[in-house]
């Protein structure tokens, strides 16, 4: 394949851990040949068929879309194949990949994911509708939909909830991700049942347990906000009858024309 | 992710808030001398009257202004919409905290060392 200007050589360096035969994770370093345009998880492709195949990581669509391969790389969580591997290089042509931090290791890169999953059904993730559901469509402001600023973006890769400090002092912590959907979910014009959610998220271990440590900001890969999320959960729990009941008397004109639609 | 301005925030608040606990202890048991009479309260306030403590009375000034700014910084993101400023906000919180610091501790350095100004 051609390249532009002199062939580089990377040392990407892998953290192992086999639990039928590894006591502790360790790092092994692998010597690839860069080519143009090569991301993260080519380099991890090229070493799993080319050199390791027993080297195991999660990673399906390679499009940024399906948060499968969330790592850590030189301590910072991301995508690994969205991430140009040069960018991540330093002088001396080193990057290390490590899987997410603070979770249990299953097999090398890949991570249990079970708390993540049981903490984001804490928050029922779905839509709640009104019983009365309209005849007609539902029709939803401009300004409606700028107030979720992204939140339906998130893609659920774990990136957040394993960079939050949070998290990794306690895992009965609701984490961001899901705190994020409950913000959605919350200020959704089509749900019936805000002040059930801002209730369960009210929990202390809920959006009170956030220290503002801003590292799910950090750690997005889709620049989506989560600590806005749960400061506006904050301000919305305590007030938050008075939301369900400006929630009802908008649920009245939920089939009517918006202004600016 | 250890590396970030909001993990060393943090940090620095935690340990702050910790000082400013234990420092609490310590004030009560100096001030909780005068219910015993003058003689009693003077002798325990000559006890932290020490050069060390007046060192570790400038530490304390930096704890006890690093963690206000830091809160203030916090109730600013509580209520508006900043958090893609929190990084300046930081840095922002920090010098003032160490502006502060200088100002305020110099003059008791200089009383601890004997000069006069």
């Amino acid at each position: 394949m051609a390249t532009n200007g002199q062939k580089r050589t990377a040392t990407v360096r892998i953290q192992r851990f086999n639990p039928d035969v590894d006591k502790k994770p360790y790092i092994k370093e692998y010597q690839i040949q860069m080519r143009q345009g090569m991301t993260l998880l080519d380099a991890l492709h090229e070493i799993k068929t080319q050199q390791d195949g027993s080297v195991t990581y999660r990673r399906s669509c390679r499009h940024a879309i399906c948060g499968s391969c969330a790592m850590s790389v030189n301590g910072r969580n991301m995508l690994v194949c969205e991430q140009p591997l040069k960018e991540h290089v330093d002088s001396q042509g080193r990057v290390t990949i490590k899987p997410l931090p603070f979770l249990p290791i299953i097999k090398d890169l890949v991570v249990d994911r079970s708390s993540f999953w049981e903490q984001y059904q804490r928050v029922k993730p779905w839509l709640m509708p009104p019983d009365d559901l309209p005849d007609k469509e539902f029709r939803v402001s401009p300004e409606e939909i700028k107030a979720m600023h992204d939140a339906e973006k998130c893609i659920m890769c774990g990136a957040c909830y394993s960079a939050c400090q949070v998290v990794a002092m306690n895992k009965q912590y609701i984490g961001p991700h899901a705190l994020l959907k409950a913000f959605l979910r919350t200020l959704d014009p089509r749900d019936a049942t805000p002040a059930e959610r801002l209730d369960i998220v009210s929990d202390p271990n809920g959006v009170w347990r956030c220290h503002t440590i801003f590292n799910c900001i950090d750690a997005c890969p889709k620049n989506l906000d989560p600590t806005f999320a749960i400061e506006t959960l904050r301000n919305l729990a305590a007030r938050r009858l008075a939301f369900e009941e400006e929630r009802r008397e908008r649920q009245k004109t939920l089939d009517q024309p918006v202004k600016g639609a | 992710m250890f590396k970030t301005t909001g993990f060393i925030s943090f940090i620095l608040r935690r340990f702050t808030g910790v000082v400013l606990a234990l420092y609490l202890l310590l004030h009560i048991w100096v001030i909780g001398a005068a219910t015993q009479g003058a003689e009693a309260f003077n002798r325990r306030m000559e006890a932290v009257s020490t050069p060390v403590f007046h060192i570790l009375e400038i530490l304390l000034l930096a704890a006890v202004i690093y963690h206000a700014f830091d809160g203030i910084r916090l109730l600013i993101i509580n209520n508006f919409r900043v958090t893609d400023k929190r990084k300046s906000m930081w840095y922002a919180a920090f010098a003032i905290a160490a502006l502060l610091t200088v100002v305020g501790g110099l003059p008791i350095l200089f009383y601890v060392l004997g000069i006069n100004f």
